[in-house]
């Protein structure tokens, strides 16, 4: 049995169906991830188990209670929101002893545990500042610290990073993700970036239209998608159909499926490679290359089919558009993939 | 103080000169009306080309006049019973909208827009055929007087907390608190309403100054039984000319009074806010 379960949840905004009998567990201590595109039921979800909305069918158990009913100030769950939601008129102090004050704690323990929440957060110092005087960083881990201090029995963040810049939000991945260890907090992150969700998780499930189209853990859901969306929203892998799978390496692909290769996985050659193991080597021409980061993704034609190559970006070891290139695929890194019906 | 108390506290030192000479013109052409009438009132005759001297009497003697001061006190009374009795039930319904039922907010709009529409005469005819004789309380000319101010400036407050609201996501604040172990009506007092403070009351200044400038209602509902400020003003045009000046110019500086008063609570709850 999980700490936290989902038995057939199903949510429905008047005609529209936005979770559609969702079951699954959450195990104690654990940081999932509820990843998805935008409209796929991920917060929606998330709103279920805080209580700030209704199920319209199916329950939700946390720690063996059923809470599908019990109102959201009761269930003892924190909550971190994409606005951040600070109170304007109190101060970072005063907003993080809110809580607290709703459970009638003595002040001096208010006191200590504010006074360590501001510092797991690095917000000491600001302790009297009020939420317009503070940067977004800084409000969201006043926000943190907010929902940390009641000591909740989960914690839950909706999207908390999405308004920061690219810098500081790895910088509170990371932050966040030693808070969640340290407390051994169960957390559930709901995010539309794989990226993040890569990086935090323990666990990801993967949404798609209300339904959990994949879960397991970020290596696993990254190098085994089982279904189109799954390959099509993380990893940016090439897919093609069957035909023209066989089209260009000859090889057969059993029918309903589509194969899929990550761009990684394709080795780029100046000249015919000798190569080990299974796989198969083609030729092609460059037609493009954006650098991004430390790799360069190239865009090489094979007869009518492109493929996304990824090469470390080493500027002694480049090609131009139009060169002639060999490709290396390996056999055991084309995915066949159920293809949408 | 923080960064930002300190600059909204030095904004006027930065202001360049060439705003300064403007923002003086303005405020020069606005007081004219104002400036004029108060001359004119320290007028004793002026029936020639010049004045034929100056005189504080149209003062003296509204100052000692018992019923110029009555009127002056009624209309502060109903200008702060209406406001207060409309910010209330406005803020209980506005709970339900942001709270509860957020379709509702549609509603209210309706319903709090409609008094736009309702010219003085109508209202108050509307309101007199409609309670009188009807043997309640509502058949007091004194409680439909009162409920008639309360419509009337609905539309002023209503938009002002409704705006307040919005501002600072009131939904998002009482889920946040709700999260935090807090019921929603405590999270609504305890959160949200010091965060609107400042919108109502700026709302309650535009009632404030249309309480102030009825002369209809009052006339047709109370007429003399309960004259407010204008009402003593209509009676008192056909005696003199440099009294009406004189009365004028003390309802301008008791709306300002009571503007400025209001202002500074602002100010103090937005201070305390940034500090």
């Amino acid at each position: 049995m999980s700490y936290i379960e989902f038995h057939d949840v199903v949510k429905r905004f008047g005609d529209n169906t936005v979770l559609d009998h969702i079951n699954f567990g959450i195990e104690k201590g654990d940081l999932v991830t509820l990843l998805g595109p935008s409209g796929c039921g991920k917060s929606t979800l998330l709103r279920c188990l805080s209580g700030l909305e209704q199920v319209s069918e199916g329950s939700i158990i946390l720690d063996g209670t059923d809470i599908t009913n019990v109102p959201a100030s009761k269930r003892n769950i924190g909550m971190v929101f994409q606005q951040y939601s600070l109170f304007p008129n109190m101060t970072v102090e005063q907003n993080i002893a809110f809580g607290l004050k709703m459970q009638k704690a003595p002040a001096d323990v208010i006191e200590k545990k504010v006074r360590d929440a501001i510092a797991m957060v690095e917000l000491s110092g600001k302790e009297q500042a009020y939420p317009a005087n503070l940067s977004g960083g800084q409000q969201q881990r006043a926000a943190l610290a907010r929902s940390i201090v009641t000591e909740p029995s989960v914690l839950l963040l909706d999207e908390p990073l999405s308004a920061i810049d690219a810098k500081l939000r790895k910088a509170l991945q990371a932050r966040i993700r030693e808070i969640q260890q340290e407390l051994g907090l169960t957390t559930i992150f709901v995010t539309h970036d794989q990226d993040e969700a890569m990086v935090m998780s323990d666990v990801i499930q993967l949404f798609h239209a209300g339904r959990i189209e994949q879960a397991g853990s970020p290596v696993e859901v990254y190098t085994k998608p089982v279904s189109e969306f799954a390959a099509s929203f993380i990893g940016s892998y090439n897919q093609m159909s069957r035909e023209e799978f066989r089209t260009m390496t000859g090889e057969v692909v059993p029918a309903g499926n589509i194969v899929a290769i990550r761009p990684e996985t394709i080795g780029i050659f100046g000249e015919l490679p000798e190569v080990d193991g299974e796989g198969f080597v083609l030729k092609g021409t460059v037609e493009g290359s954006i650098p991004r980061g430390n790799v360069l993704r190239y865009t090489v034609r094979i007869g009518q089919t492109r493929l996304r190559v990824d090469a470390l970006f080493r500027s002694f070891h480049m090609f131009d558009i139009g060169d002639e290139v060999f490709l290396f695929i390996p056999e055991h890194d084309c995915l066949r993939i159920p293809a949408v019906a | 103080m923080s960064k930002k108390a300190r600059t909204a506290g030095d904004k006027g030192a930065k202001t360049p000169l060439a705003a300064k000479i403007f923002l003086g013109v303005v405020a020069l052409y606005l007081l004219i009306p104002f400036a004029t009438t108060f001359v004119y009132s320290l007028f004793v005759e002026w029936t020639d080309v010049l004045p034929s001297g100056f005189t504080l009497r149209n003062y003296t003697e509204l100052f000692t006049n018992a019923t110029f001061w009555l009127s002056i006190g009624r209309t502060l009374i109903l200008c702060l019973v209406s406001v207060i009795i409309t910010i209330a039930l406005l803020l209980l319904a506005m709970y339900v909208v942001v709270a509860v039922n957020r379709k509702l907010g549609r509603f209210m709009q309706f319903a709090c827009m409609i008094p736009y529409a309702l010219q003085g005469v109508i209202l108050s005819i509307g309101i007199i055929s409609l309670y009188t004789g009807t043997g309640t309380l509502l058949s007091n000319r004194m409680v439909m007087l009162f409920g008639a101010y309360t419509i009337l400036v609905l539309p002023y407050i209503y938009q002002g907390i409704r705006n307040a609201l919005n501002a600072i996501d009131a939904e998002m604040l009482i889920q946040a608190a709700e999260m935090l172990g807090c019921g929603r009506f405590r999270a609504y007092v305890q959160v949200v309403l010091p965060n609107i403070i400042s919108g109502i009351l700026v709302s309650s200044l535009l009632a404030e100054s249309i309480v102030f400038g009825d002369f209809v209602l009052a006339n047709n509902i109370a007429g003399t039984n309960y004259q407010n400020i204008q009402v003593f003003l209509q009676a008192n045009m056909d005696r003199s000319s440099g009294l009406s000046s004189a009365i004028v110019v003390i309802i301008f500086l008791v709306v300002g009074a009571v503007t400025a008063t209001v202002l500074k609570l602002q100010s103090g709850t937005q201070k305390s806010q940034k500090e």
